[in-house]
C-alpha cells in the first residue's frame, strides 16, 4: 500500500485506484467510481468535449453578457450606424436595420436561448419521465390512456403544434417556452416507458415489492433512476431541436417580440437585407448553428458514455 | 404476339419522352438560364395585389383594385394628374353647376361606346350611381354623403335625355368637393345593358330590400366598362391581364397588353427586374431601391401619394388622454433618422394630415426627437418615471421597423412600449373596436379632396361606442365638438382660398393637441427598365394609368 502523504502524482494515482476499485467500500465510493468511469469514457471523445466546451462557453457568455457586450442590445443608432458591415470600427459583427450592434445582440440573445432550453428541459423532461414510468409500471388502462394521449401529441409535427399553441396563447417568449414544453414531453414519456417495461419484471423490483414498497415508492426510487441516463441523453440531443423550434417561432414572429434579441427573430428581420447585407441574417444563423451543433455533439458523447451496454466492453 | 409489338412501341416512345424530358430538365438546371425579353407591345409589372377582393367598382374599396379599375373604367370626370386642383372631362364633355350649388348637369360626349359595343348614355351613368347606393357597399358613402338614399337616388341622379345627366346634392357644397368625389372608383360608369343581363334575382332581406343583386355577383370577376384597357383576366394572387380597348373614346392606349404578376417580396421583384423578366417592379424596399438606382438599365419613378402614415393614442387610456403626455410622445419620434433610413425613397416626412399636393396642405413640422423636453413634459404630467403602453402593429414593412425605432426612442424617456404584432385584419379589427392603446398604420385618402382626411382626423360627431360615424377621431375616442363643427363648415365654403385656410387651421389644431402623431406621406415607387417610356404613377391609387406607356 502506498503512503498517503507521498508526491502529488502518486496521490492522483491513489485517487484513481480508489475510484476504479473493483471492491468499493461504500455506496458513495461505488457511485463516484461510476461517474468517474463515465467521465473517462466521455473525455476520450474529442467531439463530445468540443460540445461540452460550446455549452460552457454559452453559459459563460450568458452570465457575463452585460460585461462582454460593447453596446446596448436594444438601443441602436438608426441615423449613423445602420447596416454597417462586419469589422466596422466599434461593431465587430456589423449592425442591423435599426443600427444595433449585432455582436451585443447575439451575446444578450444567448440568455434567451439558454432560458428557453433550460425551462423546456426542467418542465418537459420531468413530465415525460413521470408519465412514461407510471404508464409503463401500471400497465392496463392507465397505460393505454396515457400512451394514447402521448400518441395524439406525437401525431402532429412539433413546430406546427407549437405554432398553433402560440397562436392561441398569444405571441411572446413565455408562451413560446410553454408551447415548446407542451410539445416536447411525449418523446420522453415514450423513452421512459420503454425503459420501465424492461426493468418492471426484474427480480430486484419484485424483491422491493415483496418488502412492502408502495407502487409510488417503486416508481420514484427504483425505476426513475434507471430511466434517467437514457432520458438525459435524449434531452441533450433534443436541445438542438428546442433551440431550432424557438428560433423558428421567433422567425415566424410568434416567439420573442422586439426589441428582444432572440436569434430566430434576428434572422427574420435580417431576411429583408439578405441580398445586400448578408451579415444581418448570417450572424445569428451562425450562432444557432454553433450552439445546436454543440448540443448535438454533447448529446452524442453522453449517449456513448452513458450506454450501459458499452460499459461492459 | 401481334399485341406485344405496339405495346413495345409505346414503351419505347415513353422511354424516349422521359429521356427527352430528363435531358431538357438537366439542360434548364445545368446550363445558364436564357432570359426571354418581354414582348414589345406588352408591359409586365411585378406587384403585390393580394388585397383584391372584387372587381365591381360599386363594391371595391381596396388599393390594388383602384389602380386596375382606373385603367379599365371611365368616370364622368377625371382628376388631372398634373394639376390635382382641377378635374378633366372624361365621359362628360362639359358640366354646369346651378347658382344654388345644388344641381350639377353633365353633357356626355356624343357617340361613345363601352368595350362591349353598347353606347354610353346618361342612363348608364344613372344606373351606375343607383346600384352603388342601393348595394350600399364599402365605398357607397362617397356618394351617399350628398344626401343620396335608396329611396331618392332615381330622382337625385337621373338621365334628362340620352346625353344629359343631372345630379342633385342636398347642401350647397364646394363644387370642387363634389366633382372630386365623382372621380372616385365608386362613381365609375358601368354598362347597364351588360350588367342587367347578368343580374341575379335575390330574396329581399332587412339588409337589402331589393330583389336583384344589380349584377354584383357577376361583376366581381367580370368587366363592363369603357376604359383605355379592358380587363381580360384576373386570377387571384397570380396574374392580372389588361388588353387594349380599341373602341376607347379617348386617345388609344399604346400597349397592346399589360400583365401584372403577383410577386410579393421586394428582393424577388428586384432580381426579376435585373434579369429582365419583368419591366416594372412596384413593391421595392429602400435597400433594394438604392441597389437598383445604381443600375444603369433601370430608372425609378416616384410619386407622392395621398396616403399618410401615423400612430394614434387612444383617449380611452387615461395616461394617453393627458395633453402633456400626448405632447411628450410627439417629441419622442426620431423623425429625421426614420426619414433618412427606414422610409428613404418611399416616403417624405409629413406631420399634418392633408397630404402635400392637395388643397389645404401645409408643411408644418414642429416636432423632432427631444428626449429632455419629453421627460420634462412627462414629469409635468405626473409621470416622471414613464409608463408602460402597448402598440398594435401590422407585421409589414416599413411599419414594424418604424415601431421598433419608436420603441427605442420611447425607452429613452422611460416609456416602455410593448409591440403587439398581428396581421392587418386583426390589428384593424381591434382598432375599429377602440380596444387599442396605440395603433400604427396608414390612412389613404378616399377621394382627392381635403374633406376625406379632414372628416376622419378632425371630426367626431358622436363619441359614443355605438356611434354611426366612426371616424379616426372616433376610433381614438377623441371628443372634439368644436373641431367637428369647423370641419363641417369647410365643406360648404365655396371660396377655394378660404376653404384652404380653414383646413390649414384645422390641421394646426390637430397637430398641436390631437392624439395623432403623423409620421410621413407615402411615396409610391416603381422601378422600370429603361426601354419602358412614359411610365408614370399618379397621385392617387386609381390614377396609376398605363395607357400612355410604351416600350422601345
Amino acid at each position: 500500500m502506498s503512503d498517503p502523504t507521498s508526491s502529488p502524482s502518486s496521490r492522483v494515482q491513489s485517487w484513481r485506484t480508489w475510484l476504479l476499485t473493483e471492491f468499493p467500500a461504500s455506496p458513495a465510493q461505488a457511485r463516484l467510481g461510476r461517474v468517474y468511469v463515465i467521465w473517462l469514457r466521455f473525455s476520450a471523445n474529442r467531439l463530445a468535449l468540443t460540445g461540452l466546451g460550446v455549452l460552457i462557453a454559452l453559459l459563460l457568455v450568458a452570465a457575463f453578457a452585460d460585461v462582454l457586450a460593447p453596446h446596448s442590445a436594444v438601443q441602436g443608432d438608426l441615423m449613423n450606424a445602420r447596416l454597417l458591415p462586419p469589422g466596422s470600427p466599434g461593431y465587430l459583427l456589423g449592425t442591423d436595420g435599426q443600427g444595433r450592434d449585432i455582436l451585443s445582440r447575439l451575446l444578450q440573445g444567448s440568455r434567451l436561448t439558454l432560458l428557453v432550453v433550460a425551462l423546456v428541459a426542467v418542465t418537459a423532461a420531468p413530465i415525460g419521465l413521470l408519465v412514461g414510468t407510471v404508464a409503463g409500471y401500471a400497465g392496463g388502462w392507465l397505460d393505454a390512456v396515457l400512451m394514447r394521449v402521448t400518441d395524439i401529441f406525437l401525431a402532429f409535427p412539433k413546430l406546427v403544434l407549437a405554432m398553433a399553441l402560440v397562436a392561441a396563447l398569444g405571441p411572446g417568449i413565455e408562451n413560446a417556452i410553454l408551447a415548446i414544453a407542451i410539445v416536447s414531453w411525449p418523446p420522453y414519456a415514450r423513452v421512459a416507458r420503454a425503459e420501465t417495461m424492461t426493468v418492471r419484471g426484474s427480480d430486484y423490483i419484485a424483491a422491493v415489492r415483496l418488502m412492502g414498497a408502495s407502487p409510488g415508492r417503486i416508481v420514484v426510487r427504483h425505476i426513475m433512476p434507471l430511466c434517467l441516463s437514457s432520458l438525459i441523453v435524449r434531452v441533450t440531443l433534443d436541445m438542438a431541436g428546442i433551440i431550432l423550434t424557438a428560433a423558428g417561432l421567433g422567425f415566424l414572429g410568434l416567439g420573442a417580440q422586439p426589441p428582444l434579441p432572440e436569434w430566430g427573430a434576428m434572422i427574420a428581420t435580417g431576411r429583408r437585407f439578405i441580398l445586400d447585407q448578408w451579415w444581418v441574417a448570417a450572424m445569428p444563423g451562425i450562432a444557432i448553428l454553433i450552439v445546436s451543433l454543440g448540443f448535438n455533439l454533447l448529446g452524442d458523447g453522453l449517449r456513448d458514455a452513458l450506454d450501459p451496454k458499452e460499459a461492459d466492453s | 404476339m401481334t399485341m406485344s409489338i405496339p405495346r413495345l412501341r409505346i414503351r419505347r416512345a415513353l422511354l424516349g419522352a422521359s429521356l427527352a424530358l430528363g435531358l431538357s430538365l438537366s439542360l434548364t438546371l445545368g446550363a445558364p438560364r436564357v432570359y426571354a425579353e418581354t414582348p414589345k407591345d406588352t408591359l409586365v409589372l411585378a406587384w403585390a395585389f393580394d388585397d383584391i377582393i372584387t372587381m365591381d367598382p360599386g363594391e371595391s374599396f381596396e388599393i390594388s383594385t383602384a389602380e386596375i379599375l382606373g385603367n379599365v373604367y371611365s368616370t364622368l370626370v377625371r382628376l388631372n394628374i398634373d394639376d390635382t386642383s382641377e378635374v378633366l372631362p372624361s365621359i362628360a364633355e362639359s358640366w354646369t353647376v346651378s347658382d344654388d350649388a345644388l344641381t350639377y348637369t353633365f353633357t356626355l360626349k356624343p357617340g361613345i361606346t363601352f368595350a362591349s359595343g353598347n353606347p354610353i348614355t346618361a342612363e348608364d351613368v344613372a344606373f351606375s350611381f343607383e346600384r352603388a347606393i342601393k348595394m350600399d357597399k364599402g365605398p357607397a358613402f362617397i356618394l351617399a354623403q350628398f344626401g343620396l338614399t335608396g329611396e331618392n337616388i332615381t330622382e337625385k341622379a337621373k338621365a334628362l335625355d340620352a346625353g344629359t345627366f343631372q345630379f342633385t346634392v342636398d347642401k350647397p357644397y364646394a363644387p370642387s368637393f363634389v366633382l372630386n368625389c365623382l372621380t372616385a372608383t365608386v362613381a365609375m360608369v358601368v354598362d347597364k345593358k351588360l350588367v342587367t343581363e347578368h343580374a341575379e334575382a335575390v330574396t329581399p332581406s332587412a339588409e337589402s330590400p331589393y330583389d336583384t343583386d344589380f349584377g354584383n355577383g357577376w361583376l366581381k370577376t367580370h368587366y363592363a366598362g369603357s376604359g383605355p384597357f379592358i380587363l381580360r383576366d384576373w386570377r387571384a394572387n397570380e396574374v392580372l391581364v389588361l388588353e387594349r380597348n380599341d373602341t376607347y373614346f379617348g386617345e388609344k392606349a399604346k400597349l397592346a397588353r399589360v400583365l401584372y404578376r403577383h410577386l410579393k417580396e421586394s428582393a424577388g421583384q428586384r432580381l426579376a427586374l435585373e434579369a429582365g423578366d419583368i419591366d416594372v417592379a412596384r413593391n421595392l424596399e429602400p435597400g433594394d431601391l438604392v441597389a437598383l438606382e445604381a443600375n444603369k438599365d433601370i430608372a425609378i419613378e416616384s410619386q407622392s401619394k395621398g396616403t399618410v402614415y401615423y400612430f394614434s393614442l387612444n383617449q380611452k387610456n387615461p395616461i394617453l388622454a393627458k395633453p402633456k403626455v400626448r405632447e411628450a410622445i410627439k417629441y419622442l419620434v426620431d423623425d429625421k433618422a426614420i426619414g433618412a433610413t427606414l422610409i428613404k425613397g418611399i416616403g417624405t416626412l409629413h406631420q399634418t394630415y392633408i397630404p402635400a399636393g392637395m388643397l389645404g396642405a401645409i408643411d408644418d413640422r414642429p416636432y423632432h426627437l427631444d428626449v429632455d423636453k419629453a421627460k420634462t413634459l412627462l414629469a409635468e404630467a405626473g409621470l416622471p418615471d414613464g409608463f408602460t403602453v402597448t402598440m398594435d402593429v401590422r407585421t409589414i414593412q416599413p411599419v414594424t421597423g418604424i415601431a421598433e425605432s419608436i420603441q427605442q426612442t420611447f425607452a429613452q424617456a422611460g416609456i416602455t412600449l410593448e409591440i403587439i404584432p398581428g396581421d392587418g385584419k386583426q390589428v384593424l379589427t381591434k382598432y375599429r373596436a377602440r380596444n387599442h392603446d396605440i395603433y400604427i398604420g396608414q390612412w389613404g385618402t378616399d377621394y382627392w379632396d381635403p374633406n376625406s382626411n379632414a372628416e376622419t382626423f378632425s371630426s367626431n360627431p358622436d363619441n359614443a361606442d355605438d356611434a354611426s360615424s366612426k371616424t379616426l377621431a372616433w376610433r381614438n375616442a377623441w371628443d372634439i365638438p368644436a373641431l367637428t363643427e369647423e370641419t363641417a363648415s369647410a365643406l360648404l365654403e365655396r371660396d377655394t382660398a378660404k376653404r384652404a385656410a380653414t383646413y390649414a387651421d384645422l390641421q394646426r389644431k390637430v397637430l398641436a393637441d390631437g392624439p395623432f402623431v403623423l409620421l410621413y406621406q407615402q411615396t409610391e415607387v416603381g422601378a422600370y427598365r429603361i426601354n419602358v417610356k412614359d411610365y408614370r404613377l399618379g397621385p392617387s391609387f386609381d390614377t396609376n394609368y398605363v395607357d400612355k406607356t410604351f416600350k422601345e
